[in-house]
């Protein structure tokens, strides 16, 4: 997996009817974009490391370039 | 047979010094029951939901208790590239729900005895169905006079 400041990585559920977990990327601690990521599952700050397995994919969001 | 890496599920990781009032709030919010104690890039450490019920709330810990001051450690750990039938060993010889997945030294996930348990029944459901069909759906060859 590959991921940038700002993508957001979608967690599928494991059980019958639960719902899709979702978290924003703030910071890449691997090489090349690779994990592990300090991810923010909330508005209400709460971070965490995060490192994904086969049921986690990335949205990426177009960056703008400076 | 496949490996661990084929079922591996997703690892959220928390500091040490973070409180367990945030390890609850994040395992609620990532949908986990256990998460990970990283300290500098390495696993120090797994803190579980059932943790910071019998460890924490039972022994009256305070709301902004350390979070190793509610772990586990060492870490019963297995290979990305080890075969399911290692896990099944450790989850015998280990009193545990969850082996922390590395890959070397580093931490990079989890597996849960419920995941081999579904990996097993599908495994199982698929030699059954031929099974069963033939059980239940029965082919009869004609009968064929034994002279004409």
């Amino acid at each position: 997996m590959r991921a940038r400041v700002g993508d957001r990585i979608i967690i599928e559920g494991h059980h019958l009817g639960e719902p899709r977990r979702d978290c924003e990327v703030l910071e890449v601690q691997g090489a090349d974009g690779g994990p592990p990521y300090v991810v923010r599952w909330s508005d209400d700050g709460h971070t965490a490391f995060f490192f994904p397995g086969n049921d986690a994919t990335v949205q990426q969001y177009e960056h703008e370039t400076t | 047979m496949r490996s661990i890496e084929a079922i591996r599920r997703s690892g959220v990781g928390i500091g040490p010094d973070r409180t367990i009032t945030d390890a609850a709030t994040i395992m609620e919010q990532a949908g986990v029951g256990a998460l990970a104690v990283i300290d500098g890039g390495r696993l120090v450490g797994i803190v579980t939901d059932r943790d910071l019920v019998r460890r924490c709330m039972a022994q009256r810990m305070p709301a902004d208790a350390r979070v190793d001051s509610a772990m586990s450690s060492p870490v019963v750990t297995i290979q990305a590239d080890a075969e399911l039938h290692d896990a099944f060993r450790l989850f015998r010889t280990n009193a545990v729900r969850r082996l922390a997945v590395v890959r070397g030294e580093h931490f990079v996930g989890m597996i849960t005895v419920d995941d081999l348990l579904v990996n097993l029944v599908g495994d199982i459901s698929d030699l059954v169905r031929p099974v069963t069909a033939e059980i239940l759906f029965a082919h009869h060859d004609p009968h064929v006079p034994a002279t004409q």
